[in-house]
């Protein structure tokens, strides 16, 4: 592809530099300005705003402040609080936490699917796909009910001393990662299968002849051929697990306050877009940050992201 | 199977018929807060095609009008505290009064109060307060206080927190003996870690008419709610029962108001006069079991609920009770609680 | 080495219960005559006969249609363009466009939902001819679908062989030619694979659709969750048992129809 502007003969066409300029216009120009102008743009007018003051009533106006960051950081009316970096924090810690989760089950389950014989694997990979396909919100209220006093899993749960009769298993912190692996699970197992799929076990089988035992085998033969697969879903997953709120919201019974909450709050209930602007700054940029760490770290021992 | 078949065909024909109507308007409403039966009367008087839309908290609501919906909606219903922000902000369009001859009916004790004096741009819908709802074991006796939420020692079962700051707040505020309108930093932070302490022990946060759903499916045994909700909730199940805790409350007004530049302000100001009609008016109340500012209504309220102190509380219970009002500037430390409470 | 050990079977078996108790849950509780969601207290199909007659909910199913099949029609448009354009032709800042391109993709969809609504509350308020409701979803539904409909489109063009496209041009066909005999027709799996994602990510959307709603605009999802922020009435359920029904007709559907690619090397 790096060949483009070197004129090189490229599907059996040659073209100018001039030429791919103009077709790409006329291609890729209304996707890319389109994605420019309603979403790129938008992103630094939140920018903007996030330095401007909120009105009495829930407006914005000039002048330009750095009041907002400042109080994000914690200097509020009511004295030094590092509410919302603890917020932010808790969000990272719970995309981390569901990714993980999400790992740890999706391993196994990509690779029973891949065991498979073949003509089952399309219905197991379906099977995984119809949960992914419903609606977030049903699958997160169902889990309300599910969790409710009077549920055999509450009853279960009070059975094993784990909690009183008549209370929910909800909300709660275990609640909101039960909501959040339900969700995402299918977003890891995909990827990940596609590389578990293409396995070449002859490097396992020779690891084991060399005398290794099964654990090593795994993580030395087996885990690296799976990474690409792998980091492309923890990323799939970590991003819009940090920025949640349906399932907080919902499964945490609005008692732990994520980003996500936080963002929708302000911008709804608070009516105070600067602040709300400057949380989702921030919020954004420790996500993108956090993901260019990994990406990184984890691009050095696998291919390409996406 | 029968009477299925034709409930359906019906229905159809009713929804294509309601396709046809000139008229139109759109109504931006609490839940449960209006008696479809209602809709459906000034529908067919006025030949109008009446959409309602939901909201469950003013602040929700004020968003929504600012996003815009002042264009789209020709109804809205907001509570007291509010309307001076909404009226600020210019989301009100004032009332033709020539068009709204049945604001005579107006108790004046509720017209003209210091949020709009005058009436300018609204007129008052319900009244009620804020109490806690309770599940009562047989032969318990309940002690009437905020403490049931808010002190650790009293708590007798699970409970919600109504998830509307001023109430909540209110709350936190009343018990510790302060007004519900405070501006003391020192006392506000007091109610702030009440409320703290209370979240940590409680199932969260939801809407009023949530919360009373939650309590008459067990998922918890308090809740703080409004009245009227938690006296529908007391018909369905006698084993509820909802008080206004001795430390005092809130007392609460909703008004109707039509938004800037709503786009069927005639019918907007016929629905107002419509729902202040003696007899409309009572039918409302009768449905949503909240209390009329309406006085010429007040001879058609079931006379059970005229004695019900959940509806229309005795004057020693009026006493404890405050209007919230609107603190200008100061309503952002407010916010700034309510997000600090909620966030921790 | 590929054989399924039992452990296995078990873990695995486990898993698959726990992503359908959910679904298993909403669908037995639709018949549940408890009216708030409470435990059983009998069976009944009232529910289902009372969605009938709401037209609430009727809107909000028509709202939700139209939205997802107008934004699919466009983004599918514009998102196969943009992957054909990106596999194909360079411009000056390709890279740089080329990775803005997955920022939708990439960052929470709350961050992509209040962007899009202080942008629009901008335009609203400056021009006066937009108006929140079911135009301003639109347009943020195709905001996001588009890039998913290019990664799609474009990694189908990936994987083609050249050789085909190659033989055209030097048959003597002009691009115009190539592409609608030779490259569509091979490319449209892709572009349909892309327009049934494009379809689903917008039917499903609460987020960004809760943000850039107006009124008269409701949507199932955001019915959906008014309602059960005011706690779960029964005739949710019913609606929800026939949106996943609908959901596993239309991933059945999908997989039957991707099957016969494989052989094309898939």
């Amino acid at each position: 592809m790096a060949n483009e502007r070197k004129g090189e003969v490229q599907f059996g066409e040659q073209l100018t530099v001039r030429s791919h300029i103009l077709r790409s216009a006329m291609t890729s120009g209304p996707g890319i300005f389109w994605v420019t102008f309603f979403l790129l743009l938008p992103l630094v007018w939140i920018g903007v705003i996030s330095f401007l003051t909120r009105t009495e009533v829930g407006g914005f106006e000039r002048p330009f402040t750095f009041e907002n960051y400042t109080r994000f950081i914690g200097f509020g009316f009511f004295g030094f609080d590092m509410l919302y970096p603890q917020i932010i924090l808790r969000s990272l810690v719970l995309g981390i936490g569901t990714a993980v989760l999400c790992m740890i089950t999706a391993l196994p389950l990509a690779f029973f699917i891949a065991g498979l014989p073949a003509r089952y694997k399309t219905l197991a990979l379906t099977l995984v796909l119809i949960p992914f396909w419903t609606n977030l919100l049903i699958r997160t209220y169902a889990w309300q009910i599910l969790l409710a006093p009077e549920s055999p899993l509450t009853r279960l749960a009070v059975w094993l001393h784990f909690t009183e009769p008549g209370l929910p298993l909800y909300p709660s912190a275990m609640a909101i990662y039960i909501g959040m692996v339900c969700d995402y699970l299918p977003f890891l197992v995909l990827p990940l299968y596609a590389s578990v799929e293409k396995i070449d076990w002859s490097i396992a089988e020779a690891a084991s002849d060399l005398g290794a035992d099964g654990p090593r085998v795994f993580w030395h033969a087996i885990l690296p051929q799976v990474t690409p697969g792998l980091v492309a879903g923890i990323i799939l997953v970590l991003i819009p697990a940090t920025g949640q709120f349906v399932i907080p919201d919902l499964l945490g019974g609005a008692k732990t306050v994520m980003l996500g909450n936080a963002i929708q709050q302000q911008f709804q209930q608070s009516r105070d877009w600067p602040f709300g602007s400057a949380i989702t700054f921030v919020g954004m940029g420790a996500v993108m940050l956090g993901l260019w760490a990994y990406a990184r770290a984890a691009g050095e021992r696998g291919g390409e992201i996406i | 199977m029968y009477k299925r078949l034709i409930v359906i065909v019906v229905s159809l024909l009713v929804t294509a018929s309601a396709w046809a109507q000139k008229n139109k308007l759109n109504v931006f409403i609490w839940s449960e807060y209006i008696d479809p039966k209602i809709i459906d009367q000034f529908s067919k008087e006025y030949d109008c095609k009446v959409t309602v839309d939901l909201y469950e908290d003013n602040e929700s609501m004020m968003a929504k009008l600012e996003g815009g919906g002042d264009s789209l909606y020709d109804i809205c219903v907001p509570s007291d505290y509010i309307i001076p922000a909404l009226i600020k902000n210019g989301l009100l369009a004032p009332l033709r009064k020539e068009n709204i001859p049945n604001m005579k009916n107006l108790d004046p004790k509720f017209a003209n109060r210091e949020y709009d004096p005058g009436n300018k741009y609204t007129a008052p819908y319900q009244w009620g307060t804020v109490g806690l709802f309770v599940r009562k074991k047989a032969g318990e006796t309940i002690d009437e206080t905020w403490g049931l939420v808010f002190d650790a020692k009293k708590q007798i079962g699970s409970f919600l927190i109504i998830d509307d700051a001023r109430a909540a707040i209110g709350a936190a505020l009343k018990y510790k003996g302060y007004s519900l309108n405070c501006t003391d930093k020192k006392q506000l932070k007091e109610a702030r870690d009440v409320l703290i302490d209370a979240k940590k022990r409680s199932l969260g946060f939801e809407g009023g008419v949530g919360i009373k759903n939650k309590v008459l499916a067990k998922v918890c045994r308090i809740g703080m709610v409004y009245n009227g909700d938690a006296v529908r909730g007391m018909k369905e199940d006698p084993e509820t029962y909802y008080f206004v805790p001795r430390e005092g409350s809130e007392i609460w007004l909703d008004n109707m108001a039509v938004p800037a530049k709503a786009p069927n302000r005639d019918m907007a100001e016929k629905f107002i006069n419509y729902i202040l009609d003696a007899k409309i008016g009572a039918q409302l109340s009768n449905f949503n079991q909240y209390a009329t500012p309406n006085e010429a209504a007040l001879e058609f309220i079931s006379p059970a609920d005229l004695k019900n102190p959940a509806i229309y509380p005795p004057p020693d219970v009026m006493k404890t009770l405050e209007f919230v009002k609107d603190l200008g500037a100061k309503t952002g430390w407010y916010d700034e609680l309510w997000t600090g409470i909620k966030s921790k | 080495m590929k054989r399924v050990s039992l452990p296995l079977w078990l873990v695995s078996a486990f898993l698959y219960v726990f992503m359908y108790a959910p679904l298993a849950v909403v669908i037995i509780f639709s018949f549940n005559a408890a009216k708030h969601g409470g435990p059983w207290t009998g069976f009944t199909t009232d529910w289902y006969t009372s969605l009938l007659a709401d037209k609430q909910k009727q809107d909000a199913t028509w709202n939700t249609l139209i939205l997802a099949v107008a934004s699919t029609v466009i983004a599918t448009a514009l998102g196969t363009m943009l992957g054909y354009g990106l596999s194909r032709y360079w411009f000056p800042g390709k890279k740089m466009f080329s990775l803005a391109m997955y920022i939708p993709v990439m960052i929470p969809d709350i961050v992509m939902a209040v962007a899009m609504l202080a942008f629009f509350k901008l335009l609203t308020s400056a021009g006066g001819f937009l108006q929140m409701g079911l135009a301003t979803m639109t347009i943020a539904h195709i905001t996001f679908q588009i890039p998913f409909v290019a990664i799609v489109v474009r990694s189908r063009l990936v994987g083609m062989d050249p050789a085909i496209e190659e033989a055209a041009h030097d048959l003597g066909a002009s691009t115009w030619q190539t592409f609608w005999s030779v490259t569509f027709p091979l490319m449209l799996p892709g572009v349909l694979a892309g327009a049934m994602l494009a379809f689903t990510l917008s039917l499903d959307d609460f987020v960004v659709s809760f943000f850039t709603t107006g009124p008269g605009a409701t949507t199932l999802p955001i019915l959906i969750y008014s309602s059960v922020k005011r706690g779960i009435t029964p005739d949710i359920n019913a609606l929800s048992t026939l949106i996943v029904l609908a959901s596993v007709i239309g991933t059945i559907g999908v997989t039957l129809l991707q099957r016969p690619r494989q052989p094309s090397g898939g």
